[in-house]
């Protein structure tokens, strides 16, 4: 009898059917190598399921938990267009405030119930190229590419003792913020000096990844689009 | 993003199915807290796309395709954007597997992480998963026919290195 492996394999993982099924289990009856094929295809199954068994034992992390109910992401206010998490967005608007207000030179503001850049990060987002690391800057910017939606986005990083990082679009006039994450990592000491966008959170990089359009820009592309002040060409 | 009761019940089935999650997650990417980064981050989407599920289809199905589509993404993100976002970790996430004293028997998890992608996914969502071929096809968005050569080529290569006893034949 001509039983092929992926047939028994079928069958050890309960996927034959009915013909198949019957087949091969006269073949086990009269002969010896075949219930041996089969029991190893059984024996694999349950030894590669037993060594990921202790993973469903592990507790799952609080963070996980939140996230399946919808809360705000750990240290993420995702933006866009809802209402619940503008609420949390302005949370982080009240904090970000607290620790930069005393700059004199918040970097988010509203506007029209919308968070958008303040003067200072609007500056940094529309003159500063992202290789520029000068220190100083109230911020630096990572990322800038063209969004599906045709408007220039970047990614930043504002400086200061706890590092928030983001992506605000050009639209309208303003700079708004879409996403902005408060990075998990300890501040690093006054004076090392933090590639600005290795703590970019996997929040503001899904966010790229789900608007962009294309591949980033590089640095001439960052100099046109400045010289245009980030409008988007019409063409869209 | 709806409250009604509904969509809080599937946040509960998504709670309930965390674990399953997190353990394809673990398929994926080696290190547990950035399978459970993936895990986070696709739980955040499927949230955002609740209105893209079929209430016919299986909800771990749908889950896991989008917790592998979510990973495909960061992997070509950490390829194209690499230089812009982790430049410190560039070097470090690869080239831990390759040191293993024990050559000779190989622990299901790093056997099963030498596979070829295509194949460690089939075997992974079929067997460690239990999914039937055609959800596990689903998931990976290929015909059936691939996904079982793929699923007998991993078993294959997985019964080479782990040279598991020959099963009780009597």
């Amino acid at each position: 009898m001509n039983v092929s492996d992926e047939m028994l394999m079928a069958y050890a993982d309960g996927e034959a059917d009915d013909a198949t099924r019957t087949l091969i289990e006269a073949a086990m009856r009269d002969d010896p190598e075949i219930r041996g094929r089969v029991a190893r295809h059984r024996a694999l199954r349950q030894a590669v399921q037993g060594a990921f068994a202790k993973v469903l034992e592990e507790p799952v992390p609080q963070r996980l938990v939140a996230a399946a109910r919808g809360a705000p992401a750990r240290n993420v206010v995702g933006l866009r267009r809802w209402q619940p998490v503008a609420m949390a967005a302005s949370l982080m608007l009240g904090l970000a405030l607290g620790y930069f207000g005393w700059r004199g030179s918040a970097p988010l503001v509203t506007s029209n119930g919308e968070l958008v850049a303040g003067a200072g990060l609007a500056d940094a987002l529309s003159t500063q190229l992202s290789s520029d690391r000068t220190p100083g800057h109230i911020a630096t910017t990572g990322l800038s590419f063209r969004a599906k939606s045709g408007d220039y986005c970047r990614t930043f990083s504002l400086t200061g003792t706890h590092s928030n990082s983001g992506l605000a679009c050009r639209e309208g006039g303003n700079w708004k913020i879409k996403v902005l994450a408060q990075s998990p990592e300890a501040p690093p000491s006054a004076s090392a000096f933090r590639p600005a966008t290795s703590a970019d959170s996997p929040a503001v990089r899904a966010a790229v990844e789900e608007s962009i359009d294309g591949e980033p820009l590089d640095q001439a592309g960052e100099i046109a689009a400045r010289q245009e002040h980030w409008t988007a060409p019409a063409s869209r | 993003m709806s409250t009604n009761a509904s969509a809080e019940n599937i946040q509960e089935q998504i709670v309930v199915l965390l674990p399953r999650l997190r353990r394809f997650a673990r398929n994926l990417v080696r290190s547990p807290h950035d399978a459970d980064d993936m895990v986070q981050i696709a739980v955040e989407r499927a949230l955002l796309r609740l209105d893209q599920w079929h209430r016919d289809a299986r909800l771990d199905s749908w889950l896991f395709k989008i917790l592998r589509n979510a990973w495909i993404d960061e992997v070509r993100s950490r390829g194209r954007l690499a230089r812009i976002f982790m430049p410190e970790e560039a070097g470090e996430h690869v080239g831990e597997a390759s040191i293993d004293r024990e050559v000779d028997r190989l622990s299901v998890e790093s056997a099963l992480a030498r596979l070829p992608e295509d194949q460690r996914l089939a075997v992974s969502l079929v067997l460690v998963e239990g999914l039937a071929y055609k959800d596990a096809a689903d998931v990976l968005e290929v015909p059936i026919g691939t996904l079982t050569s793929r699923l007998a080529r991993g078993r294959e290569a997985l019964q080479a290195m782990l040279r598991l006893p020959e099963g009780d034949q009597s």
